[in-house]
């Protein structure tokens, strides 16, 4: 077992991964809230987004602020976009239907960048990576700082936003009836819009992070969502701070179970495992609590 | 009432999710499709842009300059690996490059080369069927070029009933143990022998060697672990997923397991192997070790340039062949090739597109030697399996197939560093250690037939 020492550094690789996988279960969970769509093209938006950055700095001379912001514009333009011309025709269909027709946005945004962008090695590195401070023998940089700090940020604005603004109340109400809502005279349409808009934007910021923390490759940037939606799950879809703390958890233990060499190659199974049994102690305390009742 | 509604809601969107994530796994897993590509006689694809500008002549390529072939197709195949994470396709893109090459100067007699190649997913039924297809329906009478992690395990009985003698590369033991293959490169296996004995030589007292987590890993693992043992170096070992996903972590555990007076080798392809070097680099880890190493597909330019400066003679890459911009003339037609022929190469200049090419050149060779017009199995496969001191400037000493039981015909080795962007020589050819059983069994093959490795035939340059 290794000892705490070496446990240390993967504190921090944790937590930074943590909160990048928050950003996408926040965005993901405000828009299934007001839309009922699991976004699962989530990660491959993001992906693409990374990929036109590194392409218009490598190959077209832009700085770096610029391509960033084109990045992050370019993940709430398709999303929006999607949600403008397939969330109408798809608002009354089953949650199934609505959640693969994102993947069919992600195949072809896979195919895409595939197609422009092949397998071959390539990197972007934030300038934020290249500095950073060391905490007792640990260096951290600061995108691992931003990753966590704009995981919290967003957490925060976004329960504040739906708690406070006439927006989010919006959104909360479309959540519960989307036809009762429409009656009441709220502009269903743009909420929604405003929906994927948020959500799309978060998915370019958390393309460009993880493009810098995993690596700038379409196929992984593109199923790292997968633990995301682990968190989410736990979340229930309903709760934005339990989801954040599960992909913070989520984050962590991925990175803690590292330097454990006897289950470290099963690693990739933590959001799976971590969600079965949030799963199963929920059901459990809801089945305890409803035969307390009826008792 | 309304919240049994919500619970009831829940569930179902609990059971679309479990669904998607398992979706979206097999999505994952699948990769690209199963694509096969062919060449016809004729231009290849225009495009491409190597790094070096000193231009060369790829008329060199054929025997007419010229003068396009027009006469009956004589089929060739491969199979390749593509999936997430593992994409082999440069070696048989390039080989395609080079018989465009070949075909748009006289081709073989005025015969072009037909090349097809098909993308498996490391499935060893879909692999057994796309051999049976190449022969069967596609009626290829040479299987050259593939690159695959299994092909050779699942197909080598195949290829030794028809009497087929492969020009592969690959992964799986057989690629290098078998009568009927004989690659270009030694393969992951003796290339992160090289590896090893790289930090070693950099002083490391410790190695963490670390590789993905595809089949073959037992076999692979056991070459270093021979070299470490024979220079009396601790090694300890790891296998990791691909697609990395946690980089970061996989960088620290190496680190933390080599120790400072240790040594980190790598045996990856070049897009996760990058993803590890620049966790590390992010970290601050890169100087927290004696040495960095890799195996040879991190000997490209790409993942020089992707690291930048602060990697440069740091990162030790054993290098099965020389690097891209040697002024050779089999490495300047190779760059003509390219530049011309090769926009179908993605991963640009680098060792799996120069196998490729050396494995065209190997065909290509093995053709011409056919006496008279008939280009069948026999004839085709014969002339294969009498290649013998085939030099170029792209390997270290000259290469041959043979009749022996293994082929490990390129087992001396370069090692390379970064250098600018670019990979560049950092020690020139030294043996691969013969503590590793393999390697030894070579050298005693050589030793009893000298001519195979004595310099001989003549190799096409520009």
């Amino acid at each position: 077992m290794p000892s705490w020492e070496d446990f240390k550094p993967f504190i921090i690789t944790g937590l930074a991964l943590g909160g990048v996988y928050s950003l996408s279960g926040v965005g993901m969970v405000v828009l299934y809230r007001a839309t009922g769509v699991l976004n699962l093209a989530f990660g491959a938006v993001g992906a693409m987004g990374a990929l036109i950055a590194w392409q218009l700095i490598n190959h077209n001379g832009w700085s770096e602020g610029p391509a960033f912001l084109v990045c992050v514009l370019f993940g709430g333009a398709v999303t929006l976009l999607y949600g403008l011309v397939f969330g109408p025709p798809l608002s009354s269909r089953d949650p199934l239907i609505k959640a693969t027709a994102t993947l069919g946005l992600t195949l072809v945004l896979l195919g895409v960048m595939d197609l422009i962008w092949s397998d071959k090695a390539r990197s972007m590195i934030l300038p934020t990576s290249n500095n950073g401070f060391q905490v007792s023998d640990v260096f951290v940089n600061y995108t691992e700082v931003i990753a966590l700090a704009f995981g919290i940020g967003v957490m925060l604005v976004t329960a504040i936003f739906l708690r406070f603004t006439k927006t989010g109340t919006a959104m909360r109400a479309l959540a519960n009836d989307r036809e009762i809502t429409a009656t009441l005279g709220v502009p269903v349409r743009r909420v929604e819009a405003a929906a994927w808009l948020g959500c799309g934007l978060l998915s370019g910021a958390a393309g460009l992070l993880l493009s810098n923390l995993v690596g700038l490759d379409a196929v992984t940037l593109t199923f790292l969502v997968i633990s995301s939606l682990a968190a989410t799950l736990i979340g229930r879809l309903r709760s934005i701070t339990v989801t954040f703390i599960a992909a913070i958890v989520i984050g962590l233990v991925n990175a803690l179970v590292t330097p454990i060499l006897s289950i470290s190659q099963y690693r990739d199974m933590t959001p799976f495992v971590l969600a079965t049994i949030a799963l199963l102690v929920l059901s459990g305390r809801r089945g305890s609590a409803l035969s307390g009742r009826a008792g | 009432m309304r919240k049994h509604l919500g619970s009831r809601k829940t569930r179902s969107v609990l059971t679309l999710l479990i669904l998607a994530i398992g979706l979206s796994i097999v999505v994952s897993a699948c990769g690209s499709s199963n694509k096969s590509s062919t060449t016809s006689g004729g231009g290849g694809g225009g495009g491409g842009s190597s790094t070096t500008s000193q231009a060369a002549d790829v008329t060199k390529c054929g025997t007419k300059p010229g003068v396009k072939a027009t006469g009956t197709p004589i089929k060739l195949g491969a199979i390749v690996t593509k999936q997430p994470g593992t994409d082999f396709t440069d070696g048989a893109t390039m080989a395609d490059a080079y018989f465009h090459c070949v075909n748009d100067n006289g081709g073989i007699n005025g015969h072009p080369i037909k090349y097809k190649w098909y993308e498996e997913q490391t499935n060893p039924a879909q692999i057994a069927g796309f051999a049976h297809k190449l022969i069967q329906t596609d009626k290829v009478v040479g299987i050259v070029g593939g690159f695959s992690i299994i092909e050779c395990s699942v197909d080598h009985k195949y290829w030794e009933s028809l009497g087929i003698y492969e020009l592969d590369a690959g992964i799986a033991p057989e690629c290098w143990g078998t009568s009927n293959s004989a690659p270009p490169n030694m393969g992951p296996r003796y290339s992160s022998d090289g590896a090893v004995q790289g930090v070693v030589r950099a002083g490391a007292k410790k190695i963490a060697f670390d590789q993905s987590n595809v089949p073959g890993t037992g076999y692979i693992v056991a070459g270093p672990q021979s070299v470490a043992k024979a220079l009396n170096v601790p090694i300890t070992t790891f296998k990791d997923n691909v697609p990395i996903q946690d980089a970061n972590s996989i960088a620290l555990k190496l680190v933390q397991a080599a120790g400072s007076d240790g040594g980190v080798v790598l045996n990856f392809t070049p897009p996760e192997a990058l993803k590890i070097l620049q966790a590390a680099q992010q970290q601050n880890l890169q100087d927290r070790v004696k040495a960095w190493a890799c195996s040879t597909p991190c000997n490209t330019d790409f993942v020089a340039k992707a690291l930048g400066t602060q990697w440069d003679g740091k990162l030790l890459v054993n290098a099965e062949l020389n690097v891209t911009d040697n002024n050779g003339p089999q490495t300047r037609l190779y760059r003509a090739v390219f530049d011309k022929y090769g926009s179908k190469v993605s991963g640009g200049l680098g060792s799996f597109s120069q196998m490729g090419f050396v494995m065209a050149q190997q065909t290509v060779m093995a053709l011409e030697s056919i006496k008279g017009n008939t280009y069948d199995i026999k004839t085709v496969n014969t002339a294969i399996k009498n290649l013998k001191g085939f030099k170029t400037d792209m390997l270290c000493k000259p290469w041959y197939y043979g009749q022996a039981p293994l082929h490990i015909p390129n087992n001396t080795d370069y090692t390379t560093t970064p250098n600018h962007g670019k990979m560049v020589i950092k020690d020139g050819c030294i043996p691969i250690n013969a503590a590793d059983p393999g390697i030894a069994k070579v050298r005693s093959i050589e030793q009893k037939d000298p001519s195979l490795s004595q310099p001989g035939t003549t190799v096409p340059g520009a």
